[in-house]
């Protein structure tokens, strides 16, 4: 949802052209690569085009040549040869079967015989130069260039900031959605052509060019527009750790200057990318562990957090009563089970870890077991612990071990992890307290930093502000916008983007409240709420009625899509910020301003700010 | 000596000589110049052309562009010939056979033009 004009204008007074062009022009040469590498497919196919039309050529050469050559009579019996209109007609017709018959006078038998033989000399020829040429078109090497051809076009032609996907998972596709419910364009890469073709029935609001390809291969990357002047952000999001890793660092060699998100499970990974350049690395048990820890510390502030996360349309979760002190059996210790561990004792809990195999349980009271056993569960005293975290890697463990938790002790507080989407509606009957969905948590995260930069900041300062601020920001945006989560969108109040506000913005009169008015009717507040307040890189969350603002200043809103209209108007139109300010209708054809008794004509009328 | 060099030349060097059989002679004299002639040199003009299908080189790409330019020609003229013996009233008479004629010149030039490119090739060609 760009302005094309602003888009073209800042592509051409485009600045640091210097440094940015050589790296483009590196990524120019990986993407030419892959790009000959296509059209070497199709000079093959012409190349093997060859023999099947030099067959017909002389074919048809030859049985035209006959007929001409060959006497014929006409109907009074003198003697005529056939043009070579004429023979090239008559072949044309029989040759590709539709048989007019004798044309133009009923041919001798001398004609009729050498018609025979070209009628089988033909057929053969057109056969084997069309079945030629179909086997070409089903050959998957040739399929293959077509899309890539036809990707690479697509991608070429976007004038509109996108994203790079590669790997479109479970992840992939959530991002993607939220993403293009935002109006953002992104492009896709992902080994898997079933996937790829899941694109197309996705039904998005916008186009997305997708490619089944090799995202490893930097020549694909480039292809789906790493080199592009729109492209915003990568996002490597595959199962493989190493491709993400070669994402990241192809990322960080050709485009250093653009932010790369991975999705990592392991910690060395993490560091091993880290080596390149600044990326972040989301992982999702890592990301599950400080959610839970918010949780137990602010169950409003933790609520606020996974409602802005989930983006456009989301329900508001529910706001859970976790225990602050007591005892915590975690079942299963494997990367989630070790991260979980290890927050909950930071948060001053007890854990009792109970794992199949003997581990070092870092200080923790480990019990060794199977958990599905029942002597197990017994042993590990549920009646006394206030949470449960069931998280090994199997569903049905975890589905059962939640279920005899509950039975032994219902109070209890459950945190649970799923791993195959088609188990959720199974864990959504069993109404889980805290429920870990990997692929969601690494989609909330991606979908949070990229959004809009200044969502990411308030999402990472939020916690810092304590479980009444947060209670309170909870209960204002719910007044405003209901259970669901309505748009989120931006606004600086710049002299290009906001020209209404300039004169009164420079006054420092200009208080957020007296800004938020409907323009329909001021005594009716608009329905919208500021999220964050950007000054300088200095942040101010949800800024009151009096907050200050000042040229520049940069605000998030979170709110109905009539108020973001309805505000629009406002920065734009002079008279309409005047009615909000003053309550003053102003005319705002330049002849009604005119004619207005002792008003100036002047634009800058609503710069005198509200009496 | 390579087979496919052998027909690739023999078919250049031919597409350019029928060409050039078609078109010498006074311009305007139907007599001299013989539309079987012509459909042979069409032929092999356009089995030329597909020879040349599928070089990635850059003077694969001329002899290409100059074939076609003689197909093209050449065509040309046989709807002309076409269009003066079955349409037009006044049969080949001499305007109709100088308009076929110079046109399968256009297309000699072209056969010349790709006949010094394969000499151009075959003299550039050092054996390592």
């Amino acid at each position: 949802m760009v302005n094309p004009v602003l888009a073209l204008v800042k592509r051409l007074s485009g600045r640091d052209r210097g440094d940015r062009r050589r790296v483009r022009r590196a990524t120019f040469r990986v993407a030419a690569a892959s790009a000959a590498q296509a059209s070497a497919t199709v000079f093959l196919i012409m190349r093997r085009m060859r023999a099947p039309l030099i067959v017909l050529i002389v074919i048809f050469a030859v049985s035209v040549l006959g007929l001409t050559v060959i006497p014929g009579q006409d109907e009074n019996g003198e003697p005529l040869r056939m043009s070579f209109f004429d023979a090239f007609y008559v072949m044309s017709y029989t040759a590709t079967t539709i048989g007019f018959g004798e044309i133009p006078v009923p041919f001798t038998y001398n004609q009729r015989m050498w018609v025979t033989v070209s009628i089988y000399l033909t057929v053969i020829g057109w056969a084997y130069a069309i079945g030629s040429l179909l086997a070409l078109l089903q050959d998957r090497a040739f399929r293959s260039a077509l899309s890539l051809q036809h990707f690479s076009r697509k991608v070429a032609r976007l004038r509109e900031p996108f994203l790079l996907i590669a790997g479109h998972g479970r992840t992939g596709e959530l991002v993607g959605r939220s993403f293009d419910k935002l109006g953002r364009r992104f492009v896709v890469l992902d080994l898997d052509q079933e996937r790829i073709d899941r694109l197309e029935l996705g039904s998005y609001v916008s186009d997305v060019p997708g490619l089944a390809a090799d995202a490893r291969d930097p020549g694909h990357l480039a292809v789906a527009g790493l080199g592009h002047a729109c492209c915003e952000a990568v996002v490597a999001l595959t199962n493989d750790e190493e491709a993400n890793l070669t994402i990241v660092m192809a990322a960080a060699l050709l485009r250093p200057d653009l932010p790369v998100i991975a999705r990592v499970s392991s910690r060395t990974i993490a560091e091993r990318m880290q080596a390149f350049g600044t990326p972040s690395t989301v992982n999702a048990f890592d990301r599950f562990g400080d959610h839970l820890r918010l949780a137990l510390r602010a169950p409003a502030a933790y609520q606020l957090k996974s409602w802005l996360e989930s983006g456009p349309g989301a329900e508001l979760p529910e706001r859970g009563a976790p225990p602050s002190s007591g005892r915590w059996v975690v079942f299963g210790y494997g990367r989630l089970g070790r991260e979980l561990t290890s927050d909950l004792r930071a948060e001053g809990m007890d854990v009792t870890v109970v794992e199949v195999q003997p581990t070092d349980a870092d200080g923790a009271d480990l019990l060794v077991g199977d958990a599905s056993d029942p002597w197990v569960l017994a042993q590990s005293d549920l009646d006394r612990a206030v949470g449960v975290v069931a998280g090994t890697d199997n569903d049905t463990t975890n589905l059962s071990l939640v279920a005899a938790a509950r039975r032994s002790n219902p109070s209890l507080f459950v945190a649970a992890r799923q791993n195959r989407p088609a188990s959720a509606p199974l864990f959504a009957a069993m109404d889980i307290d805290a429920l870990l969905v990997p692929t969601e948590v690494v989609a909330h995260e991606v979908y949070a930093q990229l959004s809009t930069p200044l969502l990411w900041r308030f999402l990472r300062e939020m916690p810092g502000q304590g479980e009444a601020w947060a209670e309170e920001v909870v209960d204002r945006l719910t007044a405003v916008c209901g259970t669901r989560l309505q748009t989120l969108w931006k606004v600086r109040l710049t002299a290009q983007h906001a020209p209404a506000l300039q004169g009164w913005l420079a006054s420092g009169e200009a208080t957020l409240g007296a800004l938020l008015r409907n323009p329909e009717d001021r005594e009716a507040p608009l329905h919208a709420v500021v999220l964050l307040a950007m000054r300088d890189r200095e942040a101010t969350l949800a800024p009151g009625e009096d907050h200050v603002l000042r040229p520049g200043d940069e605000l998030l809103f979170a709110g109905r899509a009539a108020a973001r209209r309805a505000l629009s108007t406002t920065l734009l139109v002079p008279g309409v910020l005047e009615y909000v300010l003053t309550g003053r209708r102003v005319p705002a054809s330049w002849v009604w301003r005119a004619l207005a008794p002792g008003r100036p004509a002047s634009p800058d009328a609503a710069g005198r700010g509200p009496a | 000596m390579n087979l496919e060099k052998v027909v690739f030349g023999f078919f250049v060097v031919l597409a350019a000589t029928l060409n050039f059989g078609f078109f010498i002679g006074d311009i305007s004299d139907p007599d001299l110049h013989n539309p079987y002639e012509l459909f042979a040199a069409v032929v092999v003009n356009l089995i030329a052309t597909v020879l040349k299908f599928g070089d990635r080189t850059q003077i694969g790409a001329v002899h290409l562009a100059t074939s076609l330019v003689a197909v093209l020609q050449l065509v040309a003229a046989t709807l002309l010939y076409g269009y003066a013996t079955h349409v037009s009233s006044a049969g080949m008479n001499e305007s109709w056979t100088a308009s076929v004629v110079s046109l399968s010149g256009g297309a000699l030039l072209a056969n010349i033009v790709s006949v010094v490119l394969l000499v151009v090739e075959t003299v550039s060609f050092h054996r390592d």
